[in-house]
């Protein structure tokens, strides 16, 4: 079957070295896709690789068409069955990128002629592309960038003769090429309209990242044990103090079977009326700021990292200063769509602003205070003898924490299990072991018990300051859970049970709450980042201030930003100011690139003496008698005089000092004398020329 | 010789130089009448071996010999072992024969059975050929003929010169009254002297642009090979000195020029073996001095 002549020539067969190149290429535009695509893709892939290898060392042959047309039917069944399984039955990005991949992989078992090599080349910058769509990180630019050069030094390989192949200068030459081309990226980057997609492709989703909408005590746990980064944020002024560093996420107002939920809130529509006449109207954003008039605030920016769901993360109480996102009436902030990619949003907070100042309404009365029927009899007991002995919120908040502080609670990252029912008896008055949300779900529950509304807010407490660019940096170890209960006339106040057993966590972060035991089970990374080892915090630091300004100059610069820079630099937005710019500065990256080669060309600069005879040359050209390329001062200028009819002799002397310095010079020489040898064949340059024009 | 000044001073800069001189011209011009006057002149020892097909490495070489009074064998040095070797009519022997001389040009010693002997120094060979179009020619090829610094032709002599020769007696009567004009010590000096001429960086520039001009244009078939490039520099200093100078100039390199770059030329286009003077005359006119 395969024993078949080739039906193209041998010109146009890939020469066997730049196949290697080509095969690493596609090696290592792969590799990044490895992190979302399932296993079999990749083993497909591989296997796939091996194949062509085995033909390229004269091993194996190529599939025979039913092979291939079996391969190609069995890969869009599996990525099919992987999408429907995977929950999405719409042809989502991953299947998308799975299908391309896997084609791509095909590609390798009937790449024979330069046309399919062509095709693999331009297939690799296209996946290297798809990559972006994923993660937009500095490192993935960075790997994109090798790999672009890698694939463009396939395809200069390609171009190499069959006899001379050498990679190292293919690679050489595609890096000078895509150096070349950086210029010309950075101007269209700047300045190219960002154009909104024209189809909308499914975006990957699917993994939610940070606290969820429920929340166990296991959940905070796992969590510390991550130093993933949570967001980051750029103070406009001066940082507030760790303890003050409360980022509102998520309220939690429900709670079943020892876990605790999202309840409903509403996205604060400023218009609608109360549902009810009795019900309180949720504060609208005028009222908020005529209340917020002359209170102190904070302005800042946050860099939130892909999180898969459209809860932001902001300090109390936040007003939203960009468009697309919402406030909801248990003052968390929403974005539009979910987050997946680097959201960059701003906001400014009031921190003594009051929460709710309307009161709460008798639905919000219901919710906050409702606790399943009959359970944990022990700590319902105890908040109604506490409620009698205080019976006022702030002081039942501060005999609850001073139980807390009195009695042997302990704070720490692996509390013993808790049953399922009566599982804050089971912790308050047996183990006393936990951490953030033990104690704020037990203060809840006992607030609730009393019938104060009370509710479970989750975030982050805290982050860590990076010294180079002065931004904050919040990790999800920093993931932290506190309590808001509800005063009548202070309106909701913050409570955290956590400072009472471990105050550190609170003032320094939890690095200083954790025993010793608790590291010990931290994952290495995380432990040593912790951990108060100099030189590698500075260089996790640096890392970290590398990636923030990635994330501000290059990934958060959006179609926003543009139209900032565009207004900066072209006065006003509009379509022919652009294009002129884009093709002005275009042409001068260009040139730049241009200018280099030339220089790096450039011709050796002529010695004096060469330059001196060379202007002989053209003295006696323009009297008629060129000099031809082979003569030299001993026998151009002795033509010379005789042809225009001067005494030959009176050339000697010229001739004498020409070759002298030309033909007979060297370091020893003294340069003094060098000097005069020009000077004197300068002199006899001008007296030729005078001859020659009294000659004519 | 009459008439002949420019290739007698070619045949001086070649010895000097301390390359080997192949003279190519028809028979009957002269060729060893002017290899024997250079020897002499030199006082130099001089031997001849006339190549045919029939001769052997061992005539040229030497062999070894059983000597019946002292039952030994005695090595018995060949026609090679003199200061200048006229090897006449080299292409008329067999490729074995002529490759046992060119290495012994090349190495300056012989090997046979094992031991190896030096030659005398200086060591020259002036070597003539016919024409390769003669019948009973083997031409040397390539590798050969690189081994000779230069090759020049005689051709026939001016009018003025040939009755000059038609009214003078024979010539050949003429060299037994031949004096040395120099000793060995002498010779040694200037061959000194020519290694010590300046070249300055401008003039290698040049030899390296002729060269690389051989070796990019397209109707050359193969380019100077570096010993070509080496050859032509120590032509043209050995032409400097000749000229009184210290210092090489342009002029010296294109004056040696044919004689030692042609034979190392071939036409691309040209399967005969010929065009090298054609192709010469390009590199001397086409080549620029300054760059």
């Amino acid at each position: 079957m395969s024993t078949k002549a080739p039906a193209v020539g041998v010109a146009y067969q890939i020469p066997r070295n730049s196949l290697a190149l080509l095969m690493v290429a596609q090696l290592v535009v792969i590799i990044p896709h490895t992190l979302q695509l399932s296993v079999w893709i990749v083993a497909v892939a591989l296997f796939c690789g091996l194949w062509r290898t085995q033909i390229y060392r004269g091993r194996w042959n190529y599939p025979n068409s039913w092979v291939r047309a079996a391969l190609v039917v069995i890969s869009i069944v599996g990525v099919g069955l992987g999408a429907a399984t995977g929950g999405s039955m719409s042809f989502s990005l991953e299947a998308a990128t799975s299908l391309l991949v896997l084609a791509f992989a095909l590609k390798l078992l009937e790449m024979k002629n330069r046309r399919d090599a062509y095709l693999v080349i331009f297939l690799s910058y296209f996946v290297i592309s798809t990559q972006f769509l994923f993660d937009q990180s500095l490192p993935v630019a960075l790997y994109e960038m090798f790999a672009t050069v890698v694939v463009t030094a396939a395809l200069v390989g390609l171009h190499q003769l069959h006899s001379q192949v050498r990679p190292l200068a293919s690679i050489k030459l595609a890096t000078w090429l895509i150096a070349q081309a950086i210029p010309l990226t950075v101007v269209l980057f700047l300045l190219f309209p960002r154009v909104g997609p024209i189809w909308s492709v499914p975006m990957p989703g699917g993994h939610q990242t940070g606290i969820g909408e429920h929340l166990t005590p296991g959940d905070v746990a796992s969590l510390s044990q991550s130093d993933e980064l949570a967001f980051r944020a750029v103070f406009k002024s001066r940082i507030p103090a760790h303890r003050d560093l409360y980022w509102r996420g998520l309220v939690y107002s429900q709670f079943a079977g020892g876990t605790w939920s999202v309840g409903t809130s509403d996205i604060t529509d400023l218009d609608a009326p109360a549902r009810r006449p009795e019900e309180a109207k949720p504060q609208s954003a005028e009222t908020m700021a005529q209340a917020a008039e002359g209170l102190a605030s904070i302005d800042y920016q946050v860099m939130l990292q892909p999180t898969g769901s459209d809860w932001l993360y902001a300090l109390d109480v936040a007003l939203p200063r960009t468009p697309t996102l919402y406030r909801t009436d248990d003052y968390r902030l929403v974005n539009n769509t979910p987050v997946l990619s680097v959201m960059r949003y701003d906001v400014r907070s009031y921190p003594d602003l009051l929460m709710s100042p309307g009161g709460l309404s008798l639905r919000q009365r219901y919710v906050e205070t409702a606790l399943p029927e009959a359970d944990n009899p022990r700590i319902r007991e105890l908040a109604t003898q506490l409620w009698q002995q205080t019976g006022e919120v702030e002081a039942f908040a501060n005999a609850v924490m001073a139980q807390i502080r009195e009695q042997p609670f302990y704070y720490t990252l692996q509390p013993p299990k808790l049953p399922s029912d009566n599982s804050i008896d089971a912790f308050w008055f047996d183990t006393k072991r936990g951490f953030c949300t033990h104690y704020a779900g037990a203060l809840v529950f006992l607030a609730r018990a009393a019938n104060i509304p009370a509710r479970m807010v989750g975030g982050y407490q805290g982050g860590e300051i990076n010294p180079i660019t002065g931004h904050l940096v919040v990790r999800q170890y920093d993931a932290h859970a506190w309590v808001e209960l509800w005063d009548e006339q202070a309106g909701w106040q913050r409570f955290d049970p956590t400072a009472s057993v471990a105050p550190q966590r609170i003032e320094e972060g939890l690095d200083a709450a954790l025993s010793s035991t608790d590291r010990a089970s931290l994952p290495t990374l995380s432990a040593l980042r912790l951990a108060d080892w100099e030189s590698l915090t500075d260089a996790l630091q640096w890392l970290d201030s590398l990636e923030h300004r990635w994330n501000l100059w290059v990934v958060g610069f959006d179609a926003n930003q543009q139209a900032g820079v565009l207004r900066e630099l072209l006065g006003k937005v509009e379509p022919w100011r652009i294009a002129l710019a884009l093709l002005f500065t275009g042409a001068i990256s260009l040139g730049l690139a241009a200018a280099i080669v030339f220089w790096r060309r450039r011709a050796e600069p002529l010695a004096p003496e060469v330059k001196l005879f060379q202007r002989f040359g053209r003295l006696g050209a323009s009297a008629g008698v060129p000099r031809a390329p082979h003569e030299g001062p001993s026998s151009y200028l002795p033509r010379l005089a005789q042809e225009k009819g001067l005494v030959v002799e009176d050339m000697q002397g010229c001739v004498e000092d020409l070759e002298q310095v030309m033909y007979n010079s060297s370091a020893d020489q003294n340069p003094a004398e060098r000097q005069q040898a020009l000077r004197r064949i300068r002199q006899q340059l001008r007296r030729l020329q005078v001859r020659l024009a009294l000659s004519n | 010789m009459l008439g002949k000044p420019t290739q007698i001073r070619l045949a001086v800069a070649c010895l000097l130089a301390r390359g080997h001189l192949l003279i190519e011209d028809l028979p009957g011009m002269g060729k060893t009448l002017l290899s024997h006057a250079i020897a002499i002149s030199l006082g130099l020892s001089y031997n001849r071996v006339q190549f045919t097909s029939d001769v052997l490495p061992a005539d040229i070489l030497g062999a070894s010999i059983f000597d019946r009074n002292t039952g030994e064998f005695r090595f018995v040095e060949g026609p090679l072992f003199a200061q200048v070797v006229l090897a006449d009519e080299i292409n008329r022997a067999t490729p074995k024969s002529q490759s046992a001389l060119l290495e012994a040009m090349e190495e300056r010693q012989v090997t046979s059975e094992g031991t190896t002997r030096d030659l005398p120094d200086p060591f020259f060979v002036l070597a003539t050929q016919n024409p390769s179009t003669q019948t009973g020619t083997f031409p040397l090829p390539e590798s050969q003929l690189d081994r000779f610094l230069m090759r020049i032709e005689l051709g026939y002599p001016e009018p003025e010169a040939e009755r000059e020769l038609l009214r003078g007696g024979d010539r050949r009567e003429l060299l037994k009254d031949m004096k040395p004009a120099i000793d060995l010590a002498e010779l040694k000096s200037l061959q000194q002297a020519v290694s010590e001429v300046k070249a300055s960086d401008l003039l290698i520039d040049y030899i390296q642009r002729v060269v690389n001009h051989s070796r990019v244009a397209p109707e050359f078939a193969f380019g100077l090979s570096p010993r070509g490039s080496l050859a032509l520099l120590g032509a043209s200093k050995a032409w400097a000195l000749l000229h009184q100078r210290t210092h090489v100039v342009p002029e010296d390199v294109q004056a040696v020029l044919p004689s030692v770059v042609e034979h190392r030329l071939r036409e691309a286009a040209d399967f005969a073996g010929h065009g090298g003077a054609a192709l010469a005359h390009k590199l001397l006119t086409s080549v620029d001095v300054v760059g």
